[in-house]
């Protein structure tokens, strides 16, 4: 199967949309002199969940990071195209980074809860940014963030042991409650579950179908099975290029592009 | 190799399927061969090392033998236990209750007149001068802070015990010695120590002086409360100018300075400067600080502000190394939450690198606790009687009092210059145990 | 931001903090290290029967503190310096030349330098001459044309027949130190003008006299020892043929181990030397500032306190320390003339 970028066409199926959440034109990104994303057209929508897969090092993660601006911590990345965050580009010199990152939440591949107790991580976002006036505000905001990331009932009475000290699927709901502790309006998850056990990880997926009723989820995922469970549209990316976006269902059942049917057929990885 | 080379041309004028075996059966041979040579390295190895540690743990012994053999003593001080009259004539006070008079009273003349009573064979003055000699120059200010604190024993006759000249100190401490220690002491004087002896009238004491005076050229009244107060304040201000200054300048390099020549030009700069002698440090402060910013001399600020120049390297090369070490995971974390880079820093990677940074820190302080050469310089290597009450009071340094005692010419100080180089090395002990333990407790809590 | 604020906070105090030393309260001594034992006692002595500061007193050496001394009046500089040598015009010119027009000079006493080895050994009777002629870099010429040649002698035999045949091994101290001052001057000086021709050669070409009169070897027989005599002293009892250079008060308080030797007939002792019979020995000296005096409390009364019977009279306790005393007519003369506050003219 020939695999050069050439040979890939433009994007095919439903990239763009209409009243998207965020909108992104003609994305290339560069790491010093060597090109990582090609051309990206794509359209994330009000409350859906959008997975993007593809093989390894085909620019997935690199082209989530550019949706809430972290890549800018990153040397010699370079980024060209425009984003924009319902009508405003997030790239331009006077946006500031740190609201933005307030309202686009992001969760890491491997949990990374920071080492304090498990009030505190929660409590983190809304304190930095100023959310709360009062003690009594704040614990509520840190109960409902549990709640919502389904891990209340198993912290409720250790809120003031560290965060470190959870199971691994426990940490990465952790995580996801302290993102949305400051209520972002789009939240960028990277891989979520790659490090977690099934049972985690089928919880987590439960509630990233939760999630999906009040934020915008983008997902990047190595797991197709994965994809095909929680997600509205799915993207696939090859070598840097977006080949083909989709209905989920049409897309693994029904895909229009050779390159996209050879990967979820696993003719490569 | 070539064994299995040979084997292998063999075997293929043999059968096909002994080859596979030959060949299976000619490596375990020869890793059966070497097995033993391995083994006979690794313990050589093994034996290497413990022989090292031994002879290293050796020499510590030694050392602390040597250090403690020779500074035991001077924690005991010898006195005389004497009868004395406190006289109102011979004192010369008629008011108990006036503290002028109490305090520039002749306790001296009191003490010479229990010591004439108790050798009436000392006529002649030269022989009455060396009796009184026997008893130090110090005793009768001892006395007098007796007397002033219980004004009502004028009038009586107490039993005191009072401090013995340092040649006595000397001579008492060494009665079981091969040979004794005479000194300049002449013939009487050793009968009259003979005699005091035989009454029971020398006593070993607790050396409190030691741990409550300051410098004295009189070995039994010198002690190391001033240099250790002077160490203390010193330590303290090069505490706070390093540790502030180290840190910030840590975060600024590791953090926010842009990846340029100038950048670089800081850091070889700071490396190198971690290898600088440490007596430079001194000229710097004599050339700076006394001459341009015209600072007094031999104050624990000064002290302080160039030990401070010396340890900023050795804070600023480990705390860079402790921020280094700062997985990215948790700055990725906090970014992505929308935290700004400073609260980054302070949230998250110092709480994290204080561990590391206390670690080089109490180093560098224990390294500049014990520094001399620099002090030198800036003169606080001077002779300085009184304890500092203040950061600009004039004063010395442990080691720069270790230094000056060892200089001396009196006996008694060279056990005393021991003893003191114990409590320096007791502190410094102490200061990387705390060390030590803090590293231990911080990273289970962090 | 906060650390930034804290920082400059700590730099204004310490700032505002040298200031507030514009009144210093205790009086600053600097200089010789041969008179610092007994300015020493002095000054402990001062504190402890006044109301005043016990004054500090730092080992500079003479030249070191003559230096620190003329760099001007104020204080920031020191109010007294100690010299175990009479002030040089040079020093005398730099310290008019920065404002230091008042000095008064008070001569203390004396101190013996001695050559000595440990009590293990044999007492050594040397000649100046032969202290000359084993320790200078550069000796006449043995085969006795008037020439000179680098110092060849490696025993005391071949220094003088009537000395053991030991190797030369003398410690002595480093260039910095006024006592290798004094020694090159009254010991080598002494034994190198015996010499007739080289005495006349002071007339002719005095740097050249000086450079041979004053050079001590460097190709092993003298090693410089440091100036802590007590590490002296323990080398010559580990080393039986090693002869150790240092002051009279260190041989005082170390009667018991080592012995001096006896140079040009005469041994040290408080009475040769304060005659004058033993050769090398020199008198002590501290300036002080007349500016200073009634600025930093308590000058005039630490000069009385140093020049009292009791303190540098021959029963007073500068003496027991072992410092020489002045006599009675000297004492009298010098402790008017530090009364008066007179001037020094060079």
């Amino acid at each position: 199967m020939e695999q050069s970028i050439e040979k890939i066409g433009p994007t095919i199926g439903q990239s763009l949309l209409e009243n998207p959440k965020m909108s992104m034109r003609n994305v290339d990104v560069f790491y010093g002199d060597k090109q990582a994303i090609y051309d990206v057209n794509l359209d994330i929508g009000k409350n859906e969940v959008l997975s993007m897969i593809g093989p390894s090092g085909c620019g997935k993660s690199t082209f989530l990071r550019c949706l809430n601006r972290m890549n800018d911590t990153i040397e010699g990345c370079k980024v060209t195209g425009s984003f924009d965050l319902e009508g405003k580009n997030i790239y331009h010199p006077k946006m500031d980074v740190v609201p933005l990152r307030a309202r686009v939440g992001m969760v890491f591949q491997k949990p990374n809860p920071f080492p304090k107790t498990i009030y505190d991580n929660v409590a983190y976002g809304p304190k930095i940014h100023g959310l709360v006036e009062s003690k009594t505000d704040l614990d509520e905001i840190v109960e409902s963030s549990l709640q919502k990331a389904g891990l209340w009932d198993e912290v409720k009475d250790r809120l003031d042991q560290q965060g470190t000290g959870l199971s691994g699927g426990q940490q990465q709901r952790l995580c996801i409650a302290r993102t949305i502790a400051i209520s972002p309006e789009v939240i960028l998850m990277d891989e979520p579950c790659s490090a977690l056990d099934p049972i985690a990880t089928s919880k987590i997926e439960n509630l990233i179908t939760e999630l999906s009723e009040n934020y915008t989820i983008a997902i990047v995922t190595h797991s197709m099975q994965q994809a095909a469970r929680v997600s509205d549209r799915t993207a696939y990316f090859h070598l840097g290029k977006l080949v083909e976006v989709n209905d989920t269902q049409h897309l693994f059942t029904n895909p229009d592009h050779e390159l996209t049917e050879a990967y979820i057929t696993g003719r490569f990885g | 190799m070539s064994t299995i080379e040979i084997d292998i041309e063999k075997s293929n004028e043999s059968n096909c399927t002994n080859e596979s075996e030959m060949k299976k059966v000619n490596t375990i041979e020869l890793v059966n061969k070497n097995l033993k040579k391995r083994y006979r390295a690794e313990r050589r190895f093994k034996a290497y090392g413990l022989v090292s540690i031994c002879f290293a743990l050796l020499c510590l012994v030694v050392l602390f033998t040597d250090i403690i053999s020779k500074g035991h003593g001077a924690f005991f001080q010898t006195y005389i236990q004497l009868e004395l009259n406190l006289d109102e004539d011979v004192l010369e006070v008629n008011d108990i209750q006036n503290m002028k008079q109490l305090a520039s009273a002749n306790y001296q003349g009191v003490i010479r007149q229990s010591l004439r009573t108790l050798f009436p064979d000392a006529k002649k003055r030269h022989d009455k001068r060396k009796l009184y000699a026997l008893v130090s120059s110090g005793a009768s200010y001892q006395l007098a802070d007796q007397i002033k604190a219980q004004p009502a024993l004028v009038g009586t006759t107490i039993s005191v015990f009072v401090l013995a000249d340092d040649d006595v100190d000397t001579w008492f401490k060494s009665l079981d010695d091969a040979k004794p220690f005479i000194g300049r002491m002449s013939e009487k004087q050793l009968v009259w120590l003979e005699s005091l002896k035989k009454s029971g009238s020398l006593h070993k004491k607790f050396n409190t002086t030691f741990f409550n005076n300051g410098d004295s050229r009189e070995p039994e009244l010198a002690g190391i409360k001033g240099a250790m107060i002077g160490s203390l304040f010193t330590i303290l201000v090069t505490f706070l100018l390093s540790f502030t200054v180290g840190i910030s300048t840590a975060i600024y390099l590791e953090e926010y300075a842009p990846k340029n020549l100038f950048t670089d030009f800081i850091e070889v700069n700071i490396n190198n400067l971690a290898a600088v002698p440490s007596i430079i440090f001194g000229l710097l402060g004599l050339a700076i600080f006394i001459g341009m910013f015209g600072m007094q001399r031999s104050i624990p600020l000064l002290g302080g502000v160039v030990l401070s120049l010396m340890t900023l390297p050795t804070i600023i090369i480990s705390s860079r190394a402790a921020i280094k070490a700062v997985p990215p995971s948790i700055r990725q974390a906090a970014l992505g939450m929308g935290a700004s880079k400073m609260q980054v820093i302070l949230h998250h990677v110092l709480p994290l690198a204080m561990p590391g940074m206390l670690t080089g820190t109490i180093i560098g302080l224990a390294q500049a606790l014990g520094e001399t050469a620099p002090l030198l310089m800036i003169g606080m290597v001077a002779f300085v009687v009184d304890v500092p009450g203040a950061l600009t009071d004039p004063s010395t340094a442990l080691p720069v009092q270790i230094f000056l005692w060892a200089d001396s010419p009196e006996r008694a100080f060279v056990e005393r210059t021991s003893a003191a180089i114990m409590v320096l090395l007791a502190f410094l002990i102490s200061m990387n145990t705390v060390a030590v333990f803090l590293r231990k407790r911080l990273e289970r809590r962090w | 931001m906060k650390k930034v604020l804290i920082f400059s906070l700590f730099i204004a105090s310490a700032l505002s903090a040298q200031f507030a030393s514009a009144g210093r309260s205790n009086i600053n001594i600097v200089g010789s290290s041969t008179v610092y034992p007994f300015s020493t006692v002095v000054a402990e002595r001062f504190g402890r029967s006044t109301d005043f500061k016990t004054p500090k007193v730092e080992s500079t050496g003479s030249g070191g503190g003559m230096k620190l001394f003329c760099q001007g009046v104020g204080v920031q500089h020191p109010d007294i310096t100690n010299a175990s040598r009479r002030i040089k015009k040079s020093e005398y010119d730099l310290c008019h030349n920065n404002g230091v027009n008042e000095i008064i000079e008070v001569l203390i006493g004396y101190d013996g330098i001695v050559i000595a080895n440990s009590r293990k050994a044999t007492r050594m009777k040397l000649t100046r001459k032969d202290i000359f002629l084993a320790l200078a870099a550069r000796v006449p010429n043995p085969n006795g044309t008037e020439t000179l040649v680098d110092n060849p002698y490696k025993t005391w035999q071949d220094v003088n027949s009537a000395l053991p045949n030991t190797a030369i091994e003398v410690l002595g101290p480093p260039p910095t130190s006024g006592t290798r001052d004094a020694f090159a001057e009254l010991a080598l000086e002494g034994g190198c003008k015996k010499v007739s021709w080289i005495k006349a050669m002071k007339k002719k070409d005095k740097k050249a006299y000086k450079a041979l009169c004053h050079t001590v070897r460097e190709d092993g027989p003298f090693i410089e020892a440091g100036e802590n005599d007590n590490l002296i002293v323990q080398k010559l009892n580990a080393n039986k043929n090693a002869l150790g250079i240092f002051g009279f008060s260190f041989l005082d308080q170390n009667i018991d181990q080592v012995q001096a030797s006896i140079v040009d007939g005469n041994e040290p002792t408080f009475e040769t030397i304060a005659e004058g019979s033993y050769p090398v020995s020199r008198p002590l000296y501290f300036y002080v500032k007349k500016a200073h005096v009634g600025v930093v409390p308590g000058i005039a009364e630490y000069l009385a306190e140093f020049t009292r019977e009791s303190t540098w009279g021959d029963e007073g306790y500068l003496t027991e320390k072992g410092m020489i005393p002045l006599d009675a007519a000297k004492r009298a003369e010098t402790s008017s003339d530090v009364k008066k506050m007179r001037n020094l003219e060079l």
